[in-house]
């Protein structure tokens, strides 16, 4: 493993659950997308490619690196970026959870509604951690180079 | 003192450059990335009790010699 695989991995699995997630949020919030996926399995594509990166390097760190490799893979610097992006992570979810809380049609209020409600949130936390692996990956990557 | 942290001034740089080590020599002997180095030397991060005692042995200086606290 390196710090360009790595990114590699990360960045495609952040890119790719952006895409979905921003397509998601945008349906959910009543946007008039002039697009629409056909084929509805394609949503397993996010999902099945973090399952795919992660096993991935699972895997490398234990049969495919060796201990220096791994040294620099995963040292405490990078431990404390990926803290911080999380942390980051953690409260724009809960900002962003309370204020689709606000928007709701609370005088409405239906099943449907709360289900419409509960993909919202899930799309929104979805679309945040993959915005910040996408960052994590093109920061990593760029110290490893220069920084 | 090289370029510091707020709270804990280093001179990792100096002592780094006195044994002809280069950033990424030091790294590998310190069990740690490049940029971890790189990143303690421009005072960007304060490494953990474990990391500073690798770097001084590799160093063969003491701790105190690369970090100190800033005087008030």
């Amino acid at each position: 493993m390196t710090f360009f695989k790595r990114f590699l991995v990360l960045f495609i699995c952040g890119a790719v659950q952006v895409f979905f997630a921003t397509y998601l949020l945008l349906e959910l919030l009543g946007f008039g997308l002039a697009w629409h996926l056909m084929n509805h399995d394609m949503m397993f594509i996010p999902g099945i490619l973090v399952f795919v990166g992660s096993g991935y390097l699972t895997f490398s760190y234990y049969f495919l690196s060796d201990e220096q490799s791994n040294n620099a893979l995963y040292d405490e610097f990078t431990a404390l970026r990926y803290y911080k992006l999380a942390t980051a992570g953690y409260v724009i979810n809960g900002i962003g959870i309370f204020i689709l809380f606000s928007i709701q049609d609370w005088q409405n209020w239906s099943f449907e509604l709360a289900n419409n409600m509960i993909y919202q949130i899930a799309a929104f936390a979805w679309l945040i951690f993959g915005v910040l692996l996408v960052w994590f990956s093109m920061g990593d990557f760029k110290e490893s180079k220069g920084g | 003192m090289g370029k510091s942290h707020e709270k804990l001034l280093n001179n990792l740089e100096g002592l780094r450059k006195g044994t002809g080590l280069t950033q990424q020599e030091l790294s590998e002997s310190a069990e740690v990335s490049r940029k971890s180095i790189n990143a303690i030397e421009n005072g960007i991060y304060v490494p953990s009790t474990v990391l500073a005692l690798k770097i001084a042995k590799t160093l063969n200086c003491n701790v105190e010699d690369l970090f100190k606290l800033p005087e008030k």
